[in-house]
C-alpha cells in the first residue's frame, strides 16, 4: 500500500505495522500517565462512576488502541461538529482526540472527492468489525432518498455501506437520533433518525442542538476503556448524562420551588433570575446534563443566559407547540395523575415532564396549555 | 467550586450533606486502616452548596500536606486534617474545576510516580549514562589540546 498525505491514520497504522498503544503512543509525545490518571477521574466523574475506579480507566486507556472513528455527515449543520471540535479545554478534555482516530470527516478531512471516499473504505477494511460510525444529521428517505448525496451515493447507500462491519453507531445531535429540524412537520425529504435504518448494530444516542461535547467524547472513551458500551435509557441516551432533567439540576430550580417566576423577558422576575417555567421553558420535560457540565468549556448554557429551554434533545422537539408557550401536558387521563402529583410542588414539573415524555405522541395534536397555578389548584 | 452554581440564597443554606458525607469518609477510612483498600468519594457528582462545602471543610481542616501536580493541567492536592483523607481537584487551563475528589489512601494516587513513567525514565537515563562518556571524551580531547 502506497502512504500518503491523504492516507487516513487507521490506514497508515495498519499499513505502516503501527499497533502501539495509547499509552506508547502519547509517552512518545510526553504525555505522563498521571495524564491519564488525571483525565480518567475527570471520565468517570462525567459517566458518574465510582471514583476509585480512575486507576484502573487509566491502565486500560493506556494499553487500548487509538479507536478507529468514521463521521458521517447528513442532513445536517455542522454544529454537532462545531460542538465537539470548539468547546474542550485545551488541556484535559482534548485528550480525546488523541484516543481516536478520525478516519473520515468532510468537515475536517484535508482529502476530498476520491481520495476522501477511499479514505474511508481504507479505514473499514484496516478495522473491520471494530470501527465506530458517528452520524450527525437525519438520513431522507423519500424519493430514493435523492435530497442528500455524497459523491454521487445517497446518504441512506454510505448509511448501510459503512455501519455493515461496524462494532457500533453513535448518532451524534438530535437530527441523527430523533430526526431533529429535517423530521419536523411537514418533513419534505422523508427524513428519519438512524435508529430506523441501523438495526442490526447497537445505536447510541447522543441528543441535543447541539450535543454537549463531553458527552460525545465521554462515550468514545468509555467504549476504548471497557470495550462495551454505556448504560442507555430507553431512547438509546447514556443515562450518565440524560439520566436526570434538565429541571432537576437547573440552578433555577429553587425560584420554581418558592414559587417565583418571570412573566415575561424584561419584568422584574426575569431580572431577578426567577425560573423561567411560565416562558415556555422545557426543562423538567428535558433530559440533559447542559445545566451541569455546560457548554464552551463549562461557561453557560441557556437558560444561564435568561433562555427558556428548548428541549432540543427529546424527540420532536420542534413539533412541540411554541418554544414560549408554557410546558404543557396533555389532555386525558394523564392530566389526572398529573393533578395528584402537582399536589406536592416540588415534584410538579418533575411530573409533568415524566408525563409528558410517555405520551409526547399520542399527545401532540391535542395540547392544551397549563399555567403554574392551574398545576397546583388541581 | 462547584459545578452546580445556584442563586446566593441557596447557596447560604446548609443541605445538611456534609454530615453524611463525613460518616462515609470515616468508613473508608477505618477499611484504610483495617485493610489497605483506599477509597474515594467524587464531590463534583454531588449538589453541594457553597455552605455544604464551607461545612466539610471546617469538619475536615488542613493537614501537612499541599501539593500542585501540572499533568493535562493542574491538579491541586491538599491533606485534610485526618491523616489518610486528601482533599484533590483537578483544573482546566482557564481555573475550572473539572473533577473533585475526596480521596482515602496512604497516598493520593496522583501523586506518586506511575509506573509507566517511571519505565520510560529509566531507559531515558540510561541513555544518558551511555551518551555521557563520549562527551567526556571530547571534552578531555579538547583541555589536551
Amino acid at each position: 500500500m502506497q502512504i500518503d498525505e491523504t492516507t487516513p491514520n487507521a490506514a497508515r497504522s495498519a499499513a505502516s505495522g503501527d499497533d502501539r498503544t495509547l499509552g506508547a503512543l502519547l509517552a512518545a509525545r510526553g504525555v505522563s500517565r498521571r495524564a491519564f490518571l488525571k483525565y480518567s477521574s475527570y471520565l468517570a466523574s462525567l459517566l458518574a462512576l465510582p471514583a476509585s475506579m480512575a486507576p484502573a480507566m487509566a491502565a486500560s486507556l493506556a494499553k487500548a488502541q487509538r479507536q478507529s472513528v468514521i463521521w458521517l455527515s447528513f442532513q445536517e449543520c455542522t454544529g454537532c461538529t462545531e460542538s465537539l471540535t470548539r468547546s474542550l479545554s485545551p488541556t484535559l478534555d482534548d485528550l480525546i482526540f488523541d484516543f481516536i482516530s478520525l478516519d473520515y470527516h468532510h468537515t475536517l478531512q484535508a482529502a476530498s472527492g476520491h481520495a476522501a471516499e477511499e479514505a474511508r473504505m481504507q479505514a473499514m477494511e484496516a478495522h473491520k468489525g471494530k470501527y465506530i460510525v458517528a452520524v450527525d444529521g437525519s438520513v431522507p428517505v423519500k424519493d430514493g432518498g435523492i435530497y442528500s448525496t455524497i459523491a454521487g451515493m445517497s446518504n441512506l447507500d454510505i448509511l448501510e455501506e459503512t455501519t455493515k462491519d461496524a462494532f457500533a453507531v453513535v448518532a451524534i445531535g438530535s437530527c441523527a437520533a430523533f430526526g431533529g429540524l429535517p423530521l419536523a412537520d411537514p418533513n419534505p425529504t422523508g427524513a428519519v433518525p438512524v435508529t430506523e435504518l441501523v438495526t442490526d448494530k447497537p445505536v447510541i444516542n447522543i441528543p441535543g442542538c447541539p450535543p454537549i461535547p463531553e458527552a460525545m467524547a465521554a462515550v468514545l472513551a468509555h467504549v476504548l476503556t471497557f470495550g462495551i458500551l454505556p448504560e442507555l435509557d430507553s431512547l438509546g441516551r447514556p443515562k450518565s448524562f440524560y439520566g436526570e432533567s434538565v429541571h432537576d439540576r437547573c440552578y433555577r430550580r429553587p425560584f420554581y420551588d418558592r414559587g417565583e417566576f418571570a412573566e415575561s423577558f424584561d419584568d422584574e422576575g426575569a431580572k431577578k433570575g426567577w425560573c423561567l417555567y411560565k416562558l415556555g421553558c422545557k426543562g423538567p420535560a428535558t433530559s440533559n446534563a447542559c445545566a451541569t457540565v455546560k457548554w464552551n468549556g463549562g461557561t453557560s448554557f441557556p437558560i444561564e443566559a435568561g433562555h427558556p429551554c428548548l428541549g432540543c434533545s427529546e424527540p420532536g422537539f420542534w413539533d412541540m407547540g411554541g418554544f414560549y408557550r408554557a410546558l404543557s401536558v396533555p389532555t386525558g387521563d394523564v392530566a389526572r395523575i398529573a393533578a395528584v402529583a402537582a399536589g406536592a410542588g416540588v415534584v410538579a414539573g418533575a411530573a409533568a415532564g415524566a408525563l409528558h415524555r410517555a405520551t409526547k405522541s399520542a399527545a401532540r395534536g391535542k395540547h392544551h396549555t397549563v399555567t403554574v397555578e392551574e398545576l397546583e389548584e388541581k | 467550586m462547584s459545578r452546580f452554581a445556584r442563586p446566593h440564597w441557596v447557596e447560604k443554606m446548609s443541605s445538611g450533606m456534609a454530615k453524611p458525607l463525613i460518616g462515609e469518609i470515616s468508613a473508608a477510612l477505618d477499611t484504610l486502616a483495617a485493610t489497605g483498600v483506599a477509597g474515594a468519594i467524587d464531590l463534583s457528582g454531588l449538589p453541594l452548596t457553597a455552605t455544604d462545602r464551607a461545612e466539610l471543610e471546617v469538619a475536615l481542616g488542613s493537614g501537612e500536606v499541599e501539593a500542585k501536580v501540572t499533568a493535562a493541567g493542574t491538579s491541586e492536592i491538599r491533606e485534610t486534617g485526618f491523616a489518610g483523607v486528601w482533599w484533590v481537584r483537578h483544573f482546566d487551563a482557564g481555573g475550572r474545576v473539572l473533577a473533585e475528589i475526596l480521596e482515602i489512601a496512604f497516598v493520593p494516587q496522583l501523586l506518586g510516580a506511575q509506573g509507566d513513567d517511571i519505565d520510560a525514565a529509566a531507559r531515558r537515563l540510561r541513555t544518558e549514562l551511555a551518551r555521557t562518556p563520549e562527551r567526556e571524551t571530547g571534552r578531555e580531547t579538547v583541555h589536551a589540546d
